[in-house]
């Protein structure tokens, strides 16, 4: 104990810190640790994004000197961005992680709305079975969740999809081998990965919402639908957009689905940026471009970062 | 003491579940006389009746595909991953095969353990008896799976993953809790941002940390990956922690204080035991991230050092597959998750409400 208060009574001597200002010793390890794992691959994903960087010659020399100057890659300024952003591959890919958003949030929020309606209907007994039952899926690891996904959707005669499909005399699918359908089933599988999340919230908020208010409506003979619209959904808009922000960064940054699914395939028309970048640097040994796309990446997500912090709220749990 | 709480409340649990019977039929029997004098239309009894019907088949068709699962391992069909059989609502002749044949042989082999006694020639030889606990070939399986060879390198990574994690956590969780210190604010903030957005944050940086790992070439070394598993571990524990530990009312240290304990007693004798519950869904969501991360594991460890979600992956690749085995694999790797995960939340119901923000 006495070189933690020795250590704290040199601190009290420097002029701007008090004795308390001890304590941030015992937040540092963490914080040092976490950077080191966070903002180090940050700068260095940067560093590497300026040059030709390949396994030839990144990899190339050996200790610290060959880390910092990046091995015998060459600094080729902006080229990799150029090159990125001149690229078909990299705008079709950018164009399906946007679209596979917009479609995955759409089919997120419509499903996560209907089954919170339906648990919290007052027509329906048992209804806290039902929603322990309905989040269960939320404890399941997300890598066994998308393998089963997969067989789910299995391009072959039989996987359950396809066995639906002949069950109801329609003809089965190649599911994982077509654009589109491969698209299709991406949206499927992260619908269901993210509705318990978005269940819970929904609600919680549905419980929230003063019930004298629907009474008050059904007396003056307002229709299920008109309660719904003019006073539901107002009343739940806020947390289930700040839900919808929170998911929507999700589905931008997805990358076990298409990545297990089918690498992003069929022939790469799949690959969502995420995806998109970790194959040209690790499959396809392009470093410098994989990192340049990585970046751009980056640049949306701190972009989710900053419209959560301003929409969220984010900043009210710190000052307490 | 967590154990008898942990106990007390699976009791309260098992006696809620074994009434609910009773207390329906009890239920159902008023609203049945009601209807009978006529305080009840039918009519609107029928719909609840529907809707209930309805809103159960809603959930029974989410949850299908967990179900789903579960048959095809107990079916048992010896045909590949991509041509199974057709899928009937119960398997025709269930079987176990397909566990046999994740878990393998559970033998210990006897050892022999010689002692020689210095300076004479005596030795004593002792043969430690096998124990044989299942064997798989008793079962007709040749060939089990790697399931204990995976499990083995899962928990070289997750154990380590797990001590460093909650070094760092706790005196952080501490500090934040219950001090006030240059940067706090801005602390809390960026655990709390990295928190909430950011699961994919990993794989962008994933190029760059491979780089550095191959560079320094600890890239195949499972130590590594443990302790990048705890460093992204940080944020989201240590303002759970935090949260947690802010429950715990300032009056008891003050106390402890009064009667003179040194700061540290205060810390080992106040502050760790009253948070136990907080530790241990601590622990289990450290361990979990170890346990079941799968793009920086599959990108870094070679095929020797493969932890189990990667070997769950590497057998969907693998088109020869039955079906039944692939699905009582994963059945066996999620099961103990699961039951972690349901443990875990309650004690999280509460801190994190809506946006993980309050406390």
């Amino acid at each position: 104990m006495s070189t933690v208060s020795r250590a704290a009574d040199r601190i009290e001597s420097v002029p701007f810190l008090t004795r308390d200002d001890a304590s941030l010793l015992l937040v540092l390890p963490g914080l040092f640790v976490f950077s080191a794992f966070m903002l180090f691959p940050v700068l260095y994903l940067l560093g590497i994004s300026f040059t030709n960087a390949e396994p030839a010659n990144l990899f190339a020399g050996e200790g610290v000197v060959a880390v910092l100057t990046f091995g015998d890659a060459l600094f080729v300024g902006l080229e990799n961005y150029a090159d990125v952003l001149t690229d078909g591959q990299f705008w079709n890919s950018f164009g399906v992680t946007w679209l596979f958003v917009a479609t995955s949030v759409t089919l997120k929020i419509g499903a996560s709305l209907a089954i919170a309606l339906i648990v919290t209907s007052e027509l329906v007994r048992g209804k806290r079975v039902l929603r322990s039952l309905i989040i269960f899926p939320m404890g399941l690891p997300p890598i066994f969740t998308i393998t089963v996904w997969r067989g789910i959707f299995s391009s072959a005669e039989f996987g359950l999809m396809n066995q639906l499909l002949t069950a109801f005399g329609a003809s089965s699918v190649a599911w994982l081998s077509g654009r589109w359908t491969a698209f299709v089933a991406y949206n499927v599988t992260e619908a269901w990965l993210a509705y318990p999340f978005m269940v819970i919230i929904t609600v919680s908020a549905l419980q929230d919402v003063p019930e004298e208010l629907h009474e008050a409506a059904v007396v003056d003979g307002a229709g299920f639908l008109a309660r719904f619209a003019h006073i539901t959904l107002p009343s739940i808009k806020r947390p289930v957009l700040f839900a919808s922000i929170l998911t929507s960064a999700a589905s931008f940054q997805q990358f076990l689905i298409p990545f297990v699914f089918n690498k992003g395939g069929p022939a790469r028309a799949n690959e969502l940026i995420v995806v998109y970048g970790y194959r040209e640097a690790l499959s396809f040994q392009q470093y410098g471009r994989g990192a340049a796309i990585s970046i751009i990446a980056l640049v949306f997500i701190g972009a989710f970062m900053w419209l959560n912090v301003k929409k969220g709220k984010l900043a009210d749990g710190v000052n307490d | 003491m967590l154990l008898g709480a942990i106990a007390r409340k699976l009791g309260n649990d098992i006696k809620t579940f074994a009434t609910m019977p009773a207390r329906t039929v009890r239920k159902w029997s008023y609203t049945v006389q009601a209807v009978r004098r006529g305080e009840l239309p039918a009519s609107e009894v029928l719909k609840v009746i529907l809707s209930t019907i309805g809103a159960t088949l809603v959930v029974l068709a989410l949850l299908f595909p967990i179900y789903w699962i579960l048959m095809a391992a107990l079916s048992g069909s010896g045909s590949s991953l991509y041509t199974s059989e057709s899928f009937s609502l119960f398997p025709t002749n269930p079987t176990v095969k397909p566990f046999i044949w994740v878990i393998g042989d559970l033998i210990v082999p006897s050892y022999s353990i010689s002692a020689a006694i210095p300076f004479t020639d005596l030795a004593f030889v002792f043969q430690t008896p096998g124990i044989e606990i299942l064997d798989a070939s008793d079962y007709g399986v040749d060939r089990p799976s790697e399931f204990k060879h995976f499990l083995w390198n899962s928990l070289m990574v997750a154990i380590p993953t797990v001590l460093i994690a909650m070094s760092l956590i706790i005196p952080a969780a501490y500090a934040l809790s219950r001090r006030e210190f240059l940067f706090r604010r801005k602390i809390l903030f960026l655990y709390v941002l990295m928190t909430q957005v950011g699961g994919g944050l990993g794989v962008a940086l994933l190029i760059g940390m491979y780089a550095l790992y191959v560079q320094f070439g600890i890239n195949d070394s499972k130590l590594a990956l443990a302790v990048y598993y705890a460093a992204t571990a940080v944020p989201f524990n240590t303002w759970l922690l935090k949260t947690y530990m802010d429950g715990i009312p300032v009056s008891y240290e003050e106390a402890a204080v009064v009667d003179g304990a040194p700061p540290w007693r205060v810390v080992t004798e106040v502050i760790i035991p009253m948070s136990t519950a907080g530790l241990a869904t601590v622990f289990i969501f450290v361990f979990l991230t170890g346990w079941t991360e799968f793009v920086v594991a599959q990108t870094l460890l070679g095929t020797e050092n493969y932890t189990l979600p990667v070997g769950l992956y590497a057998m969907v690749d693998e088109y020869s597959i039955p079906w039944a085995r692939f699905s009582a694999f994963a059945l066996t790797f999620a099961s103990p998750i699961m039951l972690a995960y349901l443990f875990a939340q309650r004690y999280i119901e509460g801190g994190l409400s809506f946006s993980g923000m309050e406390g």
